[in-house]
């Protein structure tokens, strides 16, 4: 019955389909998973449940605190410390991006030694022994040859105790050079307030209680000094209060984030800012609103400020003026704020007492919903640092003055203008050692790198200046251990004075930069200014003070009054608009230039969350853009996505043209922070930095860099690229999607109903 | 053609029998685990508690495979001479974590939490079998959604049968 032939295929389509079943339930079966257990469990961590640990963010100066979570040891997601009375548990983007920071694929991943020609970026691994030493060679070499003045030390803004500790090795070591240096600083603000307030602090300026709002040129919600804590301050004002709904005006030549959220845009004539608001404060005097004893003096003296004759120059009639003078004084508190924009004009300084002077006569100032006065912190000594610092730095390279340049948290041949050419100054420095994570412009020119540790890897402090009202006091733990060969800042200054011989050990005797901040943290629990934190021993203290990420006294302190003279405001406030390099023949436009909401002075550019997070007002990404209105472009032949020249008298720069009705006809804008050379696959040759064509202008009196200061002419580019958006037209197009009512009218409504 | 039925009748009995092979001896279901365990030497003879070892299931989502220092922490001194225990010791010396493989898995899609099921009182034995009696472990459940919603419907969880009570 059964022949050989079909025992045979019987046989062959059994092992076919017992091989099928077997595959079957294979596929059915989901993948081997291995269960690796810890060898020896770390104490404190339950897998799969979250630890917070709270610090500060330090991707820009505004000293919000943090929370880390972490899971296994591993950060995972940032958020903002809700305790934390500066930013109230938000957080910005560029703080949530601090996690990118942490992980970076492009971090230096541990000491590097040049070994090609400076500059080529060729670099052999060495252990931190040796990296160390070659420093410690170095400065040993220099104490023996009696040129220890020649070490020169250039870091960021640093604030809190790791100040302190650079500070004391700098004297231990008999160098004076300790450099400190920021693209975007307050110096004229902090300028301005101590000859006009007499505080050289940065005040506090109470924007959830005020009912007018001024701002000129401040992007306090992009930028500006403290923006996630003016941004809730904000919201307060407008919604904050039942009944109030307080008003904002925005005075600036290209309408900002801010200027966006403003019930209206002035855009003035660049440069004219500060004379405008004099203007206003003369309307103000001679409407007698101004009840001081010397009101006739003031009088006097800002009679060249009347409305009749400076409204041309400023470019917006005399009525608009008038109009604001008279909000400015009725149903107070009212309150104007000057920065950003208006600071970097090379008339900075004087725009700023003039927005001061404006405060004061509206009787401003020391009041809520006003400027509210933070004494001077007395525990730090604040070290200047506009760009005058660099000059000096570059001088005295090219003298031949250092010997040794030490940098950290800092890319100055990103953020100087390249008429400086500080490049070429630094040439003249035998040993560059930077202390950078990261492969930045500057970090490529070091003879030796000692990568530092990222914020969620060391400790540190922060003193943040404007505060919240009152003293804020924040501190930083390491959230995760290192992920890279990296060491913390402080424990490699330590570690060099321990190198430099028992003499030196001797002044610096902690063993790590966390025991420093602890010994400097007792002193300042034993003088426990009414602190947040009452505990009977300082372990408790401290490990309170770790918990609530901070030190802070909820006690809001309202300044008593301030007498501004008219001889004091007059010497400061400026005499005429803001001078501009280039002819206005051959360079037709202003350029503004503005620090970029998400990457700050450029330090942002090298994180991909940032890099593809659309720009808030064009919503480009990847690549920098030329603003200019339409009606220009339309006489000019331009459209939008034309790859376009901008040129000053400096130098040129390419990027496509964005059409932005919000900027005046005469003024062209492009944001900062992109067009880096290195620093990383996300940054490097991305767009092109503006701030490679502006003059070295400086407000002589602080040495701030004026960064509005050319004219540029555009014309077509050459090159080609693309204009990457997310919108696809900024117009409604008469879709009635933004549907809008001036704010007279939403009163009548209001009434109506 | 009168041969058809024997063709089938042959294909279908062999498909069964690989299927059942791989079930049997090659499933996940009780995989050969790189240190022989016996549950039934430690949970049953011994009456040690499960929350002994896992310490982590009334705290976190994941139960926790002991760490090999806990299982150090007896056999130091316990039963040094077998070879399954030496082996044990030579992980332990050369600073390994034991490579266990995974009986119960679940899908990346599923949210399942330990912790609120410890708490809840549902005895570890009623997803896991009577681990005490098992010299190898192996799953007795399927760990379908089906039979998730089962227990969460007869035993009427509050939001039990919500979707994302699990899938979030």
């Amino acid at each position: 019955m059964l022949n050989r032939r079909d025992f045979l295929k019987l046989i062959g389509l059994g092992g076919v389909s017992t091989g099928a079943g077997f595959v079957l339930k294979e596929a059915m079966e989901p993948p081997v998973a291995k269960l690796i257990p810890y060898l020896v469990p770390p104490e404190d961590t339950v897998p799969g449940v979250a630890n917070w640990y709270a610090g500060l963010c330090t991707q820009c100066s505004a000293g919000c605190g943090v929370i880390t979570k972490t899971m296994e040891g591993r950060a995972k997601k940032i958020e903002g410390n809700p305790l934390h009375p500066i930013n109230r548990g938000k957080l910005c983007a560029r703080g949530q991006a601090g996690l990118q920071v942490l992980y970076n694929p492009d971090r230096v991943k541990g000491p590097l030694k040049r070994v090609g020609k400076r500059g080529e970026g060729e670099f052999r691994e060495v252990s931190w022994e040796e990296g160390l030493s070659i420093l410690s060679g170095n400065l040993k070499d220099l104490t023996n040859r009696n040129e220890a003045g020649k070490l020169y030390l250039l870091t960021s803004a640093l604030r809190g105790h790791l100040t302190s500790l650079l500070v004391s090795f700098m004297d231990s070591f008999g160098s004076s050079n300790y450099f400190q240096y920021e693209l975007f600083n307050n110096s004229n603000l902090i300028y301005a307030n101590s000859v006009t307030i007499g505080s050289g602090a940065i005040p506090d300026y109470d924007i959830a209680n005020t009912r007018l709002l001024l701002s000129f040129g401040a992007d306090f919600m992009g930028t500006w000094l403290s923006p996630v804590r003016y941004a809730r301050s904000y919201g307060d004002m407008r919604q904050g209060r039942p009944g109030v709904r307080g008003r904002f005006v925005q005075i600036e030549p290209r309408l900002s984030m801010t200027g966006a959220s403003a019930d209206e845009w002035v855009p003035v004539r660049p440069g004219t800012e500060g004379i405008l608001a004099l203007s206003i404060a003369y309307l103000i005097v001679e409407e007698r609103h101004y009840r001081g004893a010397d009101a006739k003096r003031w009088m006097d003296m800002l009679k060249r400020y009347n409305p009749d004759e400076v409204a041309g120059e400023i470019d917006i009639s005399v009525r608009k003026i008038g109009e604001l003078a008279e909000e400015f004084v009725e149903g107070g508190p009212s309150l104007a704020i000057g920065g950003d924009n208006l600071a970097s004009y090379d008339n900075g300084i004087g725009n700023l007492v003039a927005v001061n002077v404006l405060n004061y006569l509206a009787g401003s100032i020391g009041h809520k919903g006003g400027v509210l006065l933070n004494g001077k912190d007395k525990t730090f000594k604040r070290k200047s640092v506009p760009y005058a610092q660099l000059t000096k730095l570059g001088d005295s390279a090219l003298e031949g003055d250092i010997e040794t340049l030490i940098l950290y948290n800092t890319n100055p041949l990103f953020t100087a203008p390249s008429g400086m050419k500080l490049g070429a100054s630094l040439e003249n420095i035998p040993l560059i050692v930077s202390l950078s994570s990261f492969m930045d412009e500057t970090t490529g020119m070091a003879d030796l790198i000692l990568p530092a540790h990222t914020s969620l890897e060391d400790w540190g402090d922060d003193f943040a200046d404007h505060g919240a009202g009152y003293s804020v006091a924040t501190v930083m733990q390491p959230a995760v251990s290192p992920v890279f060969d990296t060491k913390g800042v402080g424990d490699v200054f330590l570690a060099l004075a321990a190198s430099l011989g028992p003499g030196f050990k001797k002044d610096f005797p902690w063993r790590s930069f966390g025991d420093f901040l602890k010994d400097a943290w007792k002193k300042i629990y034993r003088r426990n200014r009414g602190s947040g934190i009452k505990e009977r021993s300082f372990e408790d203290f401290w490990s309170r003070l770790l918990a609530a990420g901070g030190w802070w006294t909820p006690s809001p302190k309202i300044s008593g009054a301030v007498n501004l003279s008219v001889g004091k405001a007059s010497s400061h406030i400026p005499s005429a608009a803001a001078g501009f390099d280039g002819d206005s023949d051959k360079f037709p436009f202003f350029l503004t230039v503005y620090s970029h909401s998400a990457f700050l002075d450029g330090r942002g550019a090298n994180l991909p969350w940032l890099q593809e997070m659309p720009d808030p007002m064009t919503s480009v990404v990847w690549g920098t853009w030329v603003e200019m209105n339409p009606k220009t472009a339309r006489h000019l032949s331009l459209k939008e996505g034309d790859m376009i020249r901008v040129e000053s008298p400096y130098g040129e720069i390419h990027a496509p043209l964005y059409l932005y009705p919000g900027i005046r006809p005469d003024t062209v804008a492009v944001p900062i922070g992109q067009g880096h050379t290195s620093y990383g696959r996300y940054a490097k040759e991305r767009g092109d930095n503006p701030l490679a064509i502006l003059p070295p202008r400086v407000d002589t009196r602080t040495g701030a860099l004026a960064l509005n200061s050319t004219r540029v002419r555009v014309f077509k580019s050459t090159r080609s690229g693309k204009l990457v958006k997310m919108e696809g037209s900024a117009r409604e197009l008469g879709r009635g999607i933004v549907q809008t009512v001036s704010n007279k009218e939403f009163k009548k409504m209001g009434k109506e109903a | 053609m009168k041969k058809v039925p024997i063709y089938i009748i042959v294909a279908v009995i062999t498909f069964a029998i690989g299927y059942n092979v791989n079930a049997r001896y090659f499933s996940n279901r009780r995989p050969v685990q790189p240190i022989a365990f016996s549950h039934k030497i430690h949970a049953g003879d011994n009456d040690i508690p499960c929350l002994y070892c896992h310490i982590y299931a009334n705290k976190s989502r994941v139960a926790g495979v002991p760490s090999v220092q806990r299982c150090m922490g007896c056999h130091k001194v316990i039963k040094t001479d077998s070879p399954k225990i030496q082996k044990l010791t030579h992980y332990w010396e050369s600073g390994e974590p034991i490579p266990w493989i995974k009986v119960h898995n679940l899908p990346d899609h599923v949210y399942f939490t330990h912790k609120r099921h410890v708490k809840a009182g549902v005895e570890c034995q009623s997803c896991h079998g009577d681990v005490e009696e098992m010299d190898v472990i192996a799953r007795v459940a399927s760990l379908k959604m089906g039979w998730c919603l089962r227990c969460h419907m007869n035993e009427e969880v509050k939001n039990g049968k919500d979707c994302w009570t699990c899938h979030k």
